[in-house]
């Protein structure tokens, strides 16, 4: 098949799946307000042929990069010859165009299995699920087959069968150029890094994960069915969603720490904020929703927490894409901002009208008994955590709010966002340890100070103990205390839960720890993402308040030295490579002290040829070396290939390894949680029925 | 697990003042966060100009925190490699601002369009900036990243 064939098939298999999207919409809306069962099969038939037709397109534009179409125009402009196949794979998501079919191509993904999980189950919810799955997923149709830009023409879509409409379309990612280039343009380099093969593809997950329970939340409110079942059928949705938001904060740190190289890993960039807001308020949701399975409260804060997070979700992914906020990751200017603004307020009004219609239905089944109790320390952790993710909004969007009603711009930048979510994620900390230990519904004096006396006490020792060591940074002191009482609550949790184990059913210590875990997984995979969330702010607290830095001016042989390392520069290397060619300055590390070699680093700095004028770019390679206690970071900042000589700036980064430790720990805690509970727990929690009921 | 909410449980334990105290926590601690939020706003807030509105208020800004934003002249670009300076002009049609900035030049700079820069302007009228960001021509490049504070 010929380029132009192809590009019209796939353009036709977005078109097609638009209009399947709006008889979906239509037939389960009808199916669900008629209790017609049988139309609500067909708009599922629909779905799952929405689902095909979006991954033959997804299909044919892989193709396309990967063969190097690059009559394409978005394949001469995110890919090259040169550019390595992991990266013209990747492309996929490299682009403005590809990303909103990445989008929409997930959405119809998740949309099919979940009416698939849900064939005969929740069958007064479904066509309403499938109504609100079939809107979202056209709006991101719409976006890419009919949208042009709203600032030339308005909110018009152009008629797409006229000549050389396609090509007016500025979310279509099968526009074609009159001419085909011999090379294309390729990715920018920066986004050349396995990290970005993956963060992106999590990160998407994630935001378009979220779109599944804001739908059941959306159909519970039609229904009128507001009781908890739409909480259980979405709550693996819900936390695989947040385990993927989690992995992109993990794979987007990791990045930023390793190709922008700058020092850090975050830097309350507009685009960070983005993927950081939907996890704040996703993991509110998630603690909350505890409570609605267990007391029946809190029922219109649920919807509203997941109300935020699909909108930050969709919010983050216009952030993204519409370059409308200053950015490190925005991908220029796009006209495609005022179409993701229409479909965020039109859903998020629709939401809270409803809503408020039902408030008499959502009465809270109980009521708080005490202060002191584990369900008002949830809810001082769900506003702690809104709180953070309003504080940052307010920091990210205040530019752009600022100038459409003052006209002048004012901005604020990372001191701000430190100085507020600090003391905000301080209070965090200290709730983490002290949440699950208090008890339901009231608890005691003797409850708490059996839980809290020995972690107090230890915190207060690791205080003392920094001080004695020379800490004496007040805001140090605290955190690090803070993350020893912590610890000590989780440890005590997983050791009491093992010794009452052992005793009960005379098991062997290793036997009752894995029972113990296996038999209460989502008990014990909550308690390991805690742990993991500690330790990640072991890390960050270390890089961010004891990070030293230097820069030094170096000729062969010279010797740089900075806290316990000297680096001792030997010269620079040259050498291509497949893609690009390689200036490296090589670097002896030895221990000042003794003068016993640690090894070598070898700082980089690349450049990417291109064909394109201007096109080519200098990317930065750092060099690390990592230990539990401290990575040295080396960025080579300049050079002078005649004289030999390199120009280094070193940078001690202590504990930061703790925040990926951390963050993996999460990450296994998350999915721990997530697989199915054993028989165990099921007996479990039949065992505990007639405790509950004693207690009412 | 509903099973704790027995009619019973409704109807016995409705005490009204018990609510009003988490209403007022939950205003407290709410009301302390946008506290936090807003000063912390007023006090970190600068001012996100371009060249034009810069020298309108010239006289006013003199060390003040500012951020601009305004179109790079590739010209004058001059980076010693030693001493990691980095001298560069930005112009806006007869406007020209001298800027000094001391840090790794980001890699991108030489193909930057336009440039935003955070720092002060001096009294002798050159800008010495703490943080530059350099935005790329190309429709699909993302913004290169700077040495951030």
């Amino acid at each position: 098949m010929s380029e132009l064939a192809l590009a019209e098939l796939g353009y036709a298999a977005l078109l097609i799946s638009f209009f399947l999207t709006l008889y979906a919409a239509g037939a389960g809306f009808f199916a669900a307000r008629r209790n017609r069962f049988d139309w609500y099969a067909s708009a599922r038939n629909a779905l799952y042929v929405v689902a095909a037709l979006t991954t033959l397109a997804v299909a044919i534009l892989e193709w396309a990069l990967i063969t190097h179409q690059f009559r394409f125009e978005y394949v001469a402009l995110q890919t090259s010859r040169a550019q390595p196949l992991l990266y013209n794979v990747s492309a996929l998501w490299g682009g403005q165009e590809g990303s909103l079919l990445f989008w929409a191509w997930l959405l119809a993904v998740f949309t099919a299995i979940v009416l698939a999980q849900n064939r005969d189950k929740n069958r007064e919810l479904m066509p309403y699920v499938a109504t609100g799955l079939a809107v979202a997923q056209g709006f991101f149709l719409a976006l890419m087959t009919l949208a042009t830009n709203p600032a030339e023409s308005g909110f018009i879509v152009v008629t797409p069968w006229t000549p050389n409409a396609l090509n007016a379309l500025v979310g279509n990612p099968f526009r074609l150029l009159d001419f085909t280039p011999r090379d294309g343009q390729g990715l920018n380099p920066l986004l050349q890094n396995p990290g970005m093969f993956i963060h992106p593809v999590t990160q998407y997950l994630g935001y378009v994960g979220f779109t599944i329970p804001f739908a059941f939340a959306m159909a519970a409110l039609f229904t009128s069915r507001l009781s908890d079942a739409w909480i259980r059928t979405t709550r693996r949705w819900t936390l695989v969603s947040w385990l993927f938001l989690s992995l992109g904060l993990l794979f987007g740190m990791q990045w930023a720490y390793m190709e922008l190289g700058w020092g850090g890993y975050w830097g309350w960039d507009a685009v960070e904020n983005a993927s950081l807001m939907p996890w704040l308020t996703g993991t509110a949701y998630l603690h909350s929703v505890m409570i609605q399975e267990r007391r029946g409260m809190l029922k219109v804060w649920n919807l509203v927490l997941i109300m935020l997070t699909f909108g930050l979700s969709i919010l983050g992914t216009f952030i993204t894409r519409s370059g409308v906020i200053q950015s490190v990751h925005a991908f220029g200017v796009s006209s495609l901002g005022p179409w993701f603004l229409a479909f965020l307020g039109v859903t998020l009004l629709s939401f809270l009208y409803l809503l408020f219609n039902r408030m008499d239905q959502l009465k809270e089944e109980n009521e708080l008994d005490s202060l002191l109790s584990r369900e008002s320390s949830f809810l001082l952790n769900n506003l702690i955590l809104v709180g953070a993710a309003f504080a940052t909004l307010w920091g990210t969007i205040f530019p752009m709010v600022s100038e459409a009603f003052t006209g002048k711009k004012v901005t604020v930048g990372a001191p701000f966002f430190n100085q507020v979510n600090g003391p905000i994620f301080f209070a965090l900390v200290v709730l983490i340890g002290i949440c699950p230990l208090i008890g339901w519904r009231r608890a005691t004096p003797e409850n708490l100070l059996r839980n809290f006396l020995r972690p107090f006490v230890v915190s207060l020792l690791v205080a003392v103990a920094l001080f004695g060591l020379g800490v004496r940074e007040w805001y140090g002191v605290l955190t690090f205390s803070a993350v020893a009482f912590v610890l000590m609550t989780i440890g005590m949790e997983f050791y009491r839960g093992t010794v009452a184990r052992m005793h009960a059913q005379a098991e062997n210590p290793v036997t009752a720890f894995v029972r113990l875990m296996l038999g209460n997984r989502r008990r014990f995979g909550g308690y390991i993402v805690h742990l993991g969330v500690i330790l990640a702010v072991l890390g960050i607290a270390g890089s961010s308040f004891y990070q030293v830095e230097t820069q030094v001016n170096l000729k062969p042989g010279e010797t740089a030295r900075l806290k316990q390392y000297a680096l001792q520069y030997e010269g620079l290397q040259t050498y291509p490579t497949e893609n690009r060619q390689v200036i490296a300055a090589r670097l002896s590390v030895l221990d000042a002290a003794s003068g016993a070699r640690l090894g070598t680093l070898a700082p980089e700095k690349n450049f990417y040829e291109s064909p394109i004028p201007d096109a080519s770019q200098w990317t930065t390679e750092v060099a690390v070396r990592t230990t539990l206690l401290e990575d040295l970071y080396v960025i080579l900042a300049g050079f002078d290939i005649k004289a030999n000589t390199a120009t280094i700036k070193i940078i001690i980064n202590p504990l930061v390894v703790w925040l990926w430790i951390g963050f993996t720990l999460l990450i296994a805690g998350t999915v721990f949680a997530a697989l199915p509970e054993g028989r165990e727990a099921h007996a479990a929690a039949r065992a505990r029925m007639p405790e509950a009921l004693a207690q009412a | 697990m509903n099973s704790i909410a027995t009619p019973a449980d409704r109807g016995v334990i409705v005490k009204t003042g018990g609510k009003a105290k988490f209403v007022i926590g939950a205003l407290v601690i709410l009301g302390a966060i946008a506290y936090v939020t807003f000063s912390s706003f007023q006090a970190n807030a600068i001012y996100y100009l371009t060249l034009k509105e810069l020298n309108a208020q010239r006289g006013s800004l003199i060390n003040q925190p500012v951020r601009i934003n305004a179109p790079l002249d590739k010209s004058s670009i001059q980076f010693d490699a030693n001493t990691l300076l980095l001298k560069f002009n930005l112009k806006d049609d007869n406007l020209v601002l001298p800027v000094v900035y001391k840090g790794v030049k980001p890699d991108t700079f030489e193909q930057g369009e336009s440039v935003v820069a955070e720092g002060k302007l001096g009294p002798d009228g050159t800008f010495y900036a703490t943080t530059i960001l350099v935005k790329c021509p190309s429709k699909y490049e993302s913004a290169a990243p700077t040495q951030q504070p």
